[in-house]
């Protein structure tokens, strides 16, 4: 059982965490972990679902308040969102991100704004220059 | 083999004046595929002669494992000044070999976690991030995951829906060639001879201006493409994460300027006389005396070392 849950951890976190969070989505207002351990039906841990949805806590992507003894838990975004928000992180890890993903602009040096905007400077219409 | 083993580490240096030219007067498209495989053959050839000299200078190191034969008076005479260029070819191919191996690495790491990051949206050619900060990039595929188009809302915003077909299409042309492999092979070969990076540099550039040709002709505006680029990139200032800056007058005015400009022409192999013509042929010559002189420097240590090996 450990090793099983062990190898979804594996397998797809993000996977995982989109899973929980459609579930939580369907619910009819907060949900507890454990109505999402069940709603999910697969031989998720209860452990394992406390931790994605704690994880998609950090990312914003739910809300919790406390319900008796343990947390209701409210999806506060969608799966874009979520996604939205792990892009980000993997492009702040990258510190040279340019190498890797061919981005549509680069920066702007000190005097490329105003270049750019003399550029774009709409044509005017008598032709000239 | 004489001096000759090391032209191929020093004739890389050529490529300054050649990426110059290239990028300036030849089609972006050309000058992109040339200058990637000039740097491929240029890199190969430099690091084929560190192996060269590194093994001269290994043969000479007490206690390395190569046969006695390799460290004779003929062997080394093979290699000018080889006590001091071959011990300092070890730490040098060692410092290559590291920097290929991590950015092969690190390059497959952040695609397989940009994918990673999209798990859950529907399964997309472009996927649409809400966020507010604006960017936009190119993630080719890696296995059974698709080539996608990463878009935020915040750049979307600031666009026009020509200006986003234009967006669209210039990322998709950056999927459809492989840019991804150019950028990746010159990046390698910039490691392999620090004298390639102003190839690595102009690439990057050609690559942006070629994706830049593909849209304006699949929109049919040059202007539509310059004002979206523009756009994005004041955009991206206003909010982003801080940026590498560079040097006046930046990639971007240049690429929107290009675009405001006549389409570049797309003819043959260009005349000699011209500055075109002077890159692309000066651009081949480099290559090819680079290939030589190192193919001859290996051919000629391995004979040298097959008759200094006791059979």
């Amino acid at each position: 059982m450990v090793e099983h849950s062990r190898h979804h951890r594996r397998r797809a976190q993000g996977e995982l965490e989109s899973l929980v969070l459609s579930a939580l989505r369907e619910a009819d207002g907060p949900a507890t972990a454990g109505w999402v351990k069940e709603r999910l039906g697969e031989d998720l841990a209860y452990t394992t679902v406390i931790t994605i949805l704690t994880r998609l806590l950090a990312k914003g992507a739910v809300t919790r308040e406390r319900a008796g003894r343990s947390f209701a838990w409210t999806p506060a975004s969608d799966h874009a969102g979520l996604a939205a928000h792990r892009m980000r992180r993997v492009l702040d890890a990258e510190s040279d991100r340019e190498a890797v993903l061919a981005s549509f602009v680069t920066g702007l040096g000190p005097d490329d704004e105003r270049l750019l905007r003399e550029l774009l400077r709409p044509p005017r219409s008598d032709g000239e220059d | 083999m004489g001096v000759f083993v090391f032209l191929p580490l020093v004739l890389p240096l050529t490529a300054w004046p050649i990426a110059r030219l290239a990028a300036q007067h030849l089609h972006p498209r050309t000058a992109t595929r040339m200058l990637t495989w000039v740097a491929a053959v240029m890199a190969v050839c430099s690091t084929v002669c560190l192996c060269l000299v590194m093994v001269v200078g290994t043969a000479t190191l007490p206690g390395n494992p190569l046969p006695d034969g390799w460290s004779d008076p003929e062997v080394r005479e093979a290699v000018p000044y080889d006590e001091v260029v071959g011990k300092a070819a070890i730490p040098a191919l060692c410092v290559v070999l590291l920097a290929c191996a991590r950015t092969l690495w690190r390059h497959t790491r952040t695609r397989r976690r940009a994918h990673r990051a999209l798990e859950g949206l529907p399964d997309t050619e472009v996927a649409v991030l809400p966020d507010g900060t604006p960017y936009a990039y190119a993630l080719p595929g890696t296995g059974p995951r698709r080539d996608r188009v990463v878009v935020t809302t915040a750049l979307l915003d600031h666009l026009a829906p020509a200006e986003r077909r234009a967006l669209f299409a210039h990322e998709r042309a950056h999927l459809a060639a492989r840019h991804h492999r150019f950028l990746l092979a010159v990046r390698l070969a910039a490691h392999a001879n620090p004298f390639l990076r102003p190839l690595h540099t102009a690439v990057s550039y050609a690559a942006e201006r070629w994706a830049d040709e593909e849209a304006a002709r699949a929109v049919g505006d040059r202007r539509t493409v310059a004002t979206a680029i523009g756009k994005a990139a004041l955009a991206s200032r206003a909010g982003g994460p801080p940026l590498p800056a560079f040097a006046a007058p930046g990639p971007v005015p240049r690429r929107v300027a290009a675009l405001l400009a006549p389409a570049p022409a797309t003819g043959p192999w260009p005349e000699v006389f011209t500055s075109a013509g002077l890159a692309a042929w000066g651009a081949a010559a480099g290559t090819a005396a680079s290939a030589m002189s190192s193919a001859n420097a290996a051919v000629t240590l391995f004979w040298i070392l097959r008759t200094a090996t006791p059979l």
